[in-house]
């Protein structure tokens, strides 16, 4: 009976999840969700075209002559944009998903079904996701544009695709969590942005403002700094790209194009003791390993929520 | 739906209502539903007290009692959608708290509200919650079709369900309880808030439930709507059960005797000292005349038998009756008799 059962459900899958199929099947009935894409993509385009008659003009003015430059204008811009679309669109699209089933009063029914917990949770949260990957995915056309001009690499696409990724899946699943959380949609949206703005505005700030503190506190010149004070500011600038997908993207192409590696790579550091080598790893890895591991645990909260019974 | 009118059914059914129209004979200790000094506070609150429910397999069970009574809880608790602060419930043998998820195969749950999604047509909520029963989808179209049937939603299939009226979404929301083809059917209020016919409806599909095997545990403030279909009632007042058994032992306990009424022309004295003869009589009074009319009330322990006995002695002595009807005695002043009013 049990292996029965067990078995019924691996063979079904994610991609028989009933609740991934009844979202789906209600996102993209009728006009809306087409609707939706169009205009967000005639947005980026035309944000795209802005940001090109910017570039040119400014090339007139300062006599650049490189079509690299243009391109890499473009390619940061658009996924600038896409950054902060992201962070505002991730959360509202999970922020309802289960305050949502109280609001329409389904969520006892659901509970009184055999849809485990885990499922209603992906399910909502694939299906949520999948919307907002539609979007990004449909923009990437886009920012390929900037190749026509050269200066970007397939490399910083990958990357930028990587770290918008990452950013959706964490805010959606924030966005879930609190929905689990709290029993109105309303409250839901609220404490979901003020926890996103807190930690994707609040948190940089604040590290920017104590590093510069500490920064003027130690003097200017870098050489008259310890090394061992040089190393924790360095590893402390990398710990704040973990909190903030801007961040790590910035830092992450800062070292692209000054050390050629995405990945592993040394840091020089000078100071009136020497020259020290510090091993670094890119940005983009450990943004991705914390907001990912964060998103795990909101998942699993989010289930144990779910499956809890009522007192 | 607090201030339900007893639309269709004023004055309630009386007492000698036809039988339930349930064949089968029920097993009074094959029990499906069971609750044993179950308790629910909600702070200081207490909702349901030292509540002991008995549902035998194969009843229609009518659970009763005013707003507020502590009806909802109660069935929240054995659709495991809520833990009770003491005491046990079992459905179907299993414990709600340690097995619930051998508890929500066996049950079909309707709450008080609709629950229905604004995006979806009427075979597509039959089909998603089909899914989450793990019911494989090669099965389903034929199991939704003969749903919409059994409900006489057909026509309405591809229509989307916010579009329904209130009686139909009821109705869709009794055949989404029945994908999974519970045992029990856990019904809160079907009735309330539909007009007359709609409620009519309702009450025949449940007794249809209730002839193709499935038991059904429902609740109502409307004792009259209860009597008409039920084989089981529990009367529940203030978290108590006041009273619980099958209709016949509840007819029984709430009114032990039957009463009559015999209308004389005259001859009031040969006729009470007749019927005080009569085998199962327990009693003759003289009641007050009424325009010019003399009347006996005859209070009797029997079956009908008795009744035409005594139309046979007063017709063999000659005594000019005008009238001799039993006193039909409605559930509802019954109701009211039992139910002290504490919570209204
Ligand atoms: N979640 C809750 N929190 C606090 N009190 C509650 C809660 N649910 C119900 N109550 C209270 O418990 C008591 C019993 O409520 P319940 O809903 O079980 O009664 P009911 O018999 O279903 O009433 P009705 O006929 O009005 O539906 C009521 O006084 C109600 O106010
Ligand atoms: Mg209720």
């Amino acid at each position: 009976m049990i292996e029965a059962e067990a078995f019924a459900r691996r063979r079904g899958g994610w991609f028989k999840n009933p609740v991934i199929l009844k979202e789906l099947r209600g996102r993209m009935r009728g006009a809306r969700a087409f609707a939706v894409l169009s205009v967000y993509l005639l947005l980026m385009v035309g944000f795209a075209l802005l940001l090109y008659v910017l570039a040119s003009a400014s090339q007139d003015v300062f006599g650049f002559t490189s079509g690299g430059q243009i391109g890499r204008t473009l390619f940061t811009g658009i996924i600038g944009i896409q950054l902060f679309l992201v962070t505002f669109i991730a959360p509202a699209f999970t922020a309802s998903a289960i305050s949502g089933e109280r609001e329409r009063q389904t969520y006892d029914l659901l509970k009184t079904t055999l849809l485990p917990a885990h499922s209603l949770v992906i399910g909502k949260l694939l299906s949520a996701l999948s919307y907002v990957f539609l979007l990004l995915i449909a923009a990437v056309p886009l920012q390929s544009i900037a190749f026509l001009f050269g200066g970007v690499t397939e490399l910083e696409v990958v990357l930028a695709f990587v770290i918008l990724s990452v950013t959706t899946i964490t805010l959606g699943s924030t966005g879930l969590y609190f929905s689990a959380a709290r029993t109105r949609t309303l409250s839901a949206n609220v404490t979901t942005y003020s926890v996103t703005l807190l930690i994707t505005v609040g948190l940089p700030m604040l590290i920017f403002i104590l590093i510069a503190l500490f920064s003027s506190l130690l003097g200017a010149r870098q050489a008259d700094i310890a090394v061992e004070v040089q190393v924790l500011l360095l590893y402390g600038l990398l710990a704040l790209s973990a909190t903030n997908p801007l961040v790590a993207a910035f830092l992450t192409q800062y070292w692209l194009l000054n050390k050629q590696s995405a990945f592993v790579f040394y840091e020089t550091i000078t100071s009136t003791t020497g020259i020290i080598q510090v091993p670094l790893i890119s940005p983009w890895i450990v943004f991705s390993a914390v907001y990912l591991l964060i998103a795990l645990i909101l998942v699993i909260r989010t289930v144990r929520r779910v499956r809890r019974i009522e007192n | 739906m607090s201030e339900q009118m007893p639309e269709s059914f004023e004055g309630g059914v009386p007492l000698s209502a036809p039988e339930a129209p349930i064949a089968p004979a029920i097993d009074e200790s094959d029990l499906i539903v069971e609750t044993r000094g179950l308790v629910k506070r909600y702070g200081k609150l207490t909702a349901v007290n030292d509540l002991s429910l008995s549902v035998p397999r194969g009843a229609i069970y009518g659970f009763v009692g005013p707003n507020g009574a502590g009806k909802t809880s109660t069935m929240r608790i054995l659709t495991t959608l809520m833990l009770p602060t003491a005491g046990q419930a079992y459905v179907a043998g299993y414990e709600v708290t340690k097995q619930p998820r051998a508890v929500r195969r066996v049950i079909g749950y309707m709450p008080d509200y609709f629950g229905v999604y604004d995006d979806m047509k009427v075979w597509e909520y039959l089909d998603f919650f089909a899914a989450c029963y793990e019911i494989p989808e090669s099965s389903r179209p034929r199991m939704i079709a003969d749903l919409l049937d059994l409900v006489d939603l057909s026509h309405r299939r591809d229509d989307m369900v916010d579009k329904l009226s209130r009686g139909m979404k009821q109705r869709l929301c009794l055949a989404r309880t029945l994908v999974h083809d519970p045992q029990v059917l856990i019904l809160d209020e079907p009735a309330s808030g539909l007009d007359p016919r709609a409620r009519v409806e309702i009450r025949e599909l449940m007794v249809e439930l209730a002839r193709m095997g499935k038991t059904i545990f429902f609740s109502s403030h409307i004792l009259a709507d209860v009597a008409e279909i039920c084989t089981h009632i529990g009367i529940v007042e203030a978290g108590r059960m006041v009273m619980q058994g099958s209709m016949e032992s509840i007819r029984r306990q709430l009114s032990p005797h039957r009463e009559a009424i015999v209308t004389l022309l005259d001859r009031l004295e040969d006729a009470k000292s007749a019927l005080s003869g009569v085998q199962g009589v327990l009693a003759v009074t003289v009641l007050p005349d009424e325009g010019g009319r003399k009347r006996l009330r005859v209070t009797f322990d029997g079956e009908d038998a008795l009744l035409s006995a005594m139309v046979q002695t007063l017709a063999a002595q000659g005594i000019p009756v005008l009238n001799f009807s039993e006193q039909a005695q409605d559930l509802e002043s019954v109701f009211m008799k039992v139910t002290k009013g504490i919570v209204s």
